[in-house]
């Protein structure tokens, strides 16, 4: 390696642990079925970038929210290509973590001892659903606003606990300024979180107990 | 496929054999997202106008629930909105404990065919 990743690799030691892993071997009956995987997790390392890039210019407040979407799409450069590519990475993730796990079931993957790493992958789906609807209010155009509104409201219908439960994700009765506070913070801090340690978990669990292979 | 070029040579190697081949893919991933983003760029809605009536259009990958939503009225709207879509994600979730015993495949097989063929089937209604 050259000199610069020497004195890298002395500060941090990046290449004794990991040697095992980049020198294992694959499995030879593997095809290309199993790229699917990787293909959403492409797409979720697109999401985190262009969200990186669309969170300096979004301002998440009730009067500035539509007016810097706006901005990002018609007025910064290449803003509308990075918005796009938010937009349509959100789709292509979840399509392909659903085809994913298509390829799993059907290669039987999940069985022993492999179950938890299945978990682990569903939840990951749900929380990409979650971010993409919490995504979704957003730009706060009359479309996002209305969707929330309906799709907070069947919380409301939970007997009991719901109406409560309602209150608490909606920061009042209605949809608001303090929803839009709260999506946004959930939508840029504490999913992407949830799904950096969750497709941490499924990758480990990978390189522990190897591919599944032979469909 | 490459196997059949090296299947009597050497076994593949995560590197460079297969990384090679993510790094591919990755590529194609990406144009396949680009061509989409150049052909349909986002769109802004109107801005909010809480007097005009707006009918919702959720994402398409809430359409099924939307959709379940509508079949339950009244007090019983909760099966629609909690208990169809909790029994949905407890069988995905469940999967391979449901895959044990003697015919626990088949079983494994009807769970996933219900939750497939409830997300596709009721995508396609609420669009039609």
């Amino acid at each position: 390696m050259g000199k610069v990743f020497d004195w890298l690799d002395r500060q941090f030691h990046l290449i004794s642990p990991h040697k095992r892993f980049f020198q294992r071997s694959v499995p030879p009956d593997l095809n290309y079925t199993y790229c699917f995987g990787g293909i959403a997790f492409t797409y979720f390392l697109i999401l985190v970038f262009s969200g990186l890039l669309l969170s300096i210019y979004y301002v998440p407040s009730e009067n500035d929210a539509y007016k810097s979407v706006m901005i990002i799409t018609n007025e910064v450069p290449l803003g509308w290509v990075i918005r796009g590519m938010h937009k349509w990475s959100a789709s292509f993730f979840i399509i392909f973590i659903i085809i994913h796990a298509i390829r799993v079931f059907v290669s039987k993957a999940y069985r022993p001892p492999r179950e938890l790493n299945w978990i682990v992958g569903s939840l990951t789906l749900i929380t990409a659903m979650a971010s993409g609807f919490t995504g979704y209010l957003l730009p706060w155009d009359q479309k996002a606003y209305w969707a929330t509104e309906v799709g907070t409201s069947m919380v409301g219908t939970i007997p009991f606990i719901g109406k409560y439960l309602m209150y608490a994700i909606r920061g009042g009765a209605e949809v608001n300024a303090a929803t839009l506070i709260r999506f946004y913070s959930m939508h840029v801090l504490y999913l992407p979180l949830i799904t950096g340690i969750l497709l941490w978990f499924h990758f480990h669990m990978i390189k522990r107990q190897g591919i599944s292979a032979k469909l | 496929m490459m196997d059949t070029f090296n299947k009597d040579k050497r076994v593949k190697k995560f590197y460079p054999d297969y990384l090679s081949e993510i790094i591919f893919t990755m590529l194609i991933a990406f144009e396949l997202l680009i061509i989409f983003v150049l052909l349909y760029p986002p769109v802004v809605g109107r801005q909010i106008d809480l007097t005009k009536p707006f009918q919702p259009i959720p994402e398409w990958y809430f359409l099924w629930l939307f959709k379940l939503v509508g079949y339950f009225h009244g007090s019983f709207a909760f099966i629609g909105t909690v208990i169809i879509p909790l029994i949905f994600v407890l069988l995905l979730l469940f999967i391979p404990f449901i895959d044990h015993g003697r015919y626990g495949r088949i079983k494994a097989i009807i769970a996933g065919m219900i939750i497939l063929i409830g997300f596709i089937g009721l995508t396609i209604f609420s669009i039609l």
